[in-house]
């Protein structure tokens, strides 16, 4: 037999697999074209893979030395994903950072400090906002947009119905009962609004005007079962009235927009969701409106909700100048926000706030107004949610279904999510 | 003999080809096996060192009304969809086995489910079958019957996902089918001669001697009900709603682990489902000893 015989064969295997080995060992910092090669980590639909895609190819190319690589995912598939990077130590060099792991991640030491890295410009900001922008008395992540709770609505469908919406500054009962009356007289047979008890931020805004926090300083549940009681008995009061959808036609909880856009005049949720929202409706208006404030609210109860990115803790130190630029670059640059949009909020930024006016378009403009109004107003202090609490929410929507679906009372209800919230703070704390 | 030298006559090269499947064996079963079993004896969420708390997880299912729930939902799909599934499976590979023109084609399209079944794309197609106003809404309004979404109603909401299962026959009938024809034609000749008739045929030759195939059929899909996770997680878009009418042990395995962070709970609930599946198979298996007849016996 010419050629390799069984030794050779086997010698021949052994220094392949070695040398694949050795290959899959290499390190992975260099770009392929040269320079440092950074891992930048975020979450979105579609429209927002393609136009972080889009700048981030255009940070690149203004910093050749610099490679990036894009590591996307949807919502809930992002933090699944992190999770199992935790697991591993393996989190990407940039990552953006779930509302309810903000301080999780902070607990498992997961943020490098910031305020060390010369290239992340913090001089656009106030000492004040960067105080707020703390966890543990550290700058560690960096707000990159702001949320408000705002209510959403199909002006163009209000002018064709001929309603007139109740003042700016009106109470949830005179909000429930436009609602109600706007169900029952309208002819295109829409609903006022979807059946959203699990809406984060509109909750939160509930508790605050009730003199009540979702979340504590030290890390524990701010509210009581009696506010919680009372949110969900609003949201049972219009879907017994039938001025919400149902759970059949909304289909199900956390409903999509694309399915219940055509089905109702209004929704309850954030200020930035307009941006991609309103685009799956291109013929209709959309504005928001501040939630509804409820008679004798506390003042300082506006509150602004930041998104944040954050540097990993475990980065190579040869990296942390050019990950700085790119934060600096989600954050105070005008440039990439007019690649991306205002998809994630309004600046934090005051002076790319400002100039982001320039280039918003209507809905963007719409944003802006009511976040901008809810920056000027007295603001108590708003706190994180703490470690254990992650899935509140699908704790909160479990427990809004099975009222909808009249298999537990508004009271029972509450105290068991109350319940529930508490013993995921006190499983971590022990 | 050295013991080289022996493994070198025993096929050296053949070690050497083995060592993929080997590494595979050990690093991605045995090793997340044997952690997963220590996980469970921890509270482990991930992100900091596992630390061992006892037989804790395996008491907090006691009390946990998710975990019941999860059971629960698991037995009644197990229970209700196995048994329709096989029925079908057999029903269908008998009219099959009867020398169809065109049989090739059948056995491809009924085998076809299968092999979607357990996909995205069609627990997503089954949303929009089942969906208000789907398309099931909308035959039934004909009749007057307005159930709205099948699938946001929970007295519904799991017969849609036993209906998905039932669909995915095409497996075990083309086993089934397989079966069919080992059965020698002289034994239903035999039994015509007797003055049987079809269904005597039927319950006399073919059910005994096809014992062995719906046993083999009936392990094989009673494992894979118990791990039933893709269809319920497009279906309820991971939540297991409404009402935990759609909970299945292992979507909430993967919620604890995934969605809670709590890695020692959610390989405790993982053992205990490994364990209860051993137990079933070890119940079918004493059990075959009186109803399945093999052809030596």
């Amino acid at each position: 037999m010419s050629g390799l015989d069984r030794r050779g064969f086997l010698k021949l295997a052994a220094a392949g697999a070695l040398g694949a080995g050795l290959t899959a060992c290499g390190g992975g910092s260099e770009g392929g074209a040269g320079g440092l090669s950074l891992r930048y980590a975020w979450w979105g639909n579609n429209i927002r893979q393609q136009n972080y895609m889009k700048a981030l190819k255009e940070f690149t190319t203004q910093n050749k030395d610099i490679q990036v690589e894009p590591e996307f995912a949807e919502y809930s598939a992002f933090q699944e994903r992190m999770t199992t990077q935790m697991a591993a130590r393996d989190v990407a060099d940039i990552f953006w950072i779930a509302s309810p792991q903000v301080l999780t991640y902070h607990k498992s030491k997961l943020y490098r400090r910031l305020d060390d890295i010369p290239t992340l410009d913090l001089s656009g900001y106030s000492k004040a906002d960067l105080d707020s922008f703390k966890l543990g008395g550290e700058l560690n992540t960096m707000p990159f947009g702001i949320f408000v709770p705002v209510i959403r609505y199909n002006e163009t469908w209000a002018k064709e119905d001929g309603v007139e919406l109740p003042a700016v500054d009106t109470d949830w009962d005179a909000w429930a009962a436009f609602l109600v009356d706007y169900t029952r007289n309208n002819p295109g047979k829409r609903k006022g609004m979807a059946y959203e008890p699990d809406a984060d931020l509109p909750f939160e805004s509930w508790l605050r005007q009730r003199g009540e926090q979702l979340w504590t300083e030290d890390g524990r549940a701010g509210f009581t079962v009696d506010s919680t009681r009372a949110w969900f008995d609003w949201w049972d009061k219009l879907l017994k009235a039938g001025a919400v959808l149902t759970l059949s036609e909304q289909e199900g909880m956390s409903p999509d927009w694309a399915l219940v856009g055509k089905k109702v005049l209004a929704k309850v949720g954030n200020s930035n969701h307009i941006i991609d929202d309103a685009k799956m409706f291109p013929d209709q208006r959309f504005k928001l409106r501040p939630t509804p404030v409820a008679a004798g609210a506390q003042a300082g109860h506006p509150f602004l909700y930041f998104p944040r990115m954050a540097i990993y803790q475990g980065i190579d130190d040869e990296k942390v100048q050019a990950a700085g630029k790119l934060v600096n670059y989600n954050t105070n640059n005008v440039a990439m926000l007019k690649t991306v949009g205002l998809t994630m909020g309004a600046p934090v930024n005051p002076k790319v706030f400002e100039q982001s006016k320039d280039f918003a378009g209507q809905d963007e403009k719409e944003m802006l107004a009511v976040v901008q109004a809810a920056r000027e107003a007295e603001r108590k202090p708003r706190f994180e949610a703490p470690p254990g609490t992650s899935t509140w929410r699908t704790a909160m929507a479990r427990v809004a279904e099975e009222i909808a679906l009249g298999r537990v009372n508004t009271a029972d209800g509450s105290k068991r999510f109350l319940d529930e919230v508490q013993a995921g703070i006190e499983r971590t704390r022990k | 003999m050295s013991r080289v030298s022996r493994l070198h006559r025993q096929g050296g090269a053949a070690h050497v080809f083995l060592i993929p499947w080997w590494l595979g064996l050990v690093l991605v079963t045995a090793v997340p096996l044997v952690a997963s079993l220590y996980l469970s004896f921890t509270d482990y969420n991930i992100l900091s060192t596992p630390e061992f708390n006892g037989l804790e997880n395996f008491r907090r299912m006691f009390q946990d009304e998710y975990f019941w729930a999860a059971v629960k939902v698991t037995v009644i799909y197990v229970l209700v969809s196995i048994p329709l599934q096989l029925g079908f499976a057999l029903l269908l590979a008998l009219i099959l086995d009867r020398g169809l023109r065109g049989l090739a084609f059948y056995r491809s399209a009924f085998y076809l489910p299968s092999l979607l079944g357990t996909s995205v794309a069609v627990a997503i197609l089954w949303r929009q079958i089942f969906g208000d106003d789907g398309l099931i809404d909308r035959a039934l309004s004909v009749f007057g019957l307005e159930l709205g979404s099948w699938l946001q109603n929970p007295s519904l909401s799991l017969s849609t996902l036993i209906v998905l299962n039932v669909w995915t026959f095409g497996s075990p009938m083309v086993i089934f089918l397989a079966g069919l024809r080992q059965i020698p034609e002289e034994l239903y000749e035999a039994a015509k001669v007797d003055g049987a008739g079809i269904v005597r045929q039927f319950t006399s030759v073919t059910i005994p001697l096809l014992t062995p195939i719906i046993f083999f059929n009936l392990i094989l899909q009673t494992i894979g009900a118990f791990q039933t996770f893709t269809q319920a997680h497009v279906v309820s878009g991971g939540t297991g709603g409404p009402a935990n009418s759609t909970l299945f042990y292992t979507l909430y395995i993967y919620q604890q682990g995934f969605t809670n962070f709590d890695m020692g709970y959610a390989s405790a609930l993982a053992w205990v489902l490994m364990i209860a599946i051993g137990l079933v198979t070890a119940v079918h298996f004493v059990l075959s000893k009186y109803w399945v007849f093999y052809g030596d016996d």
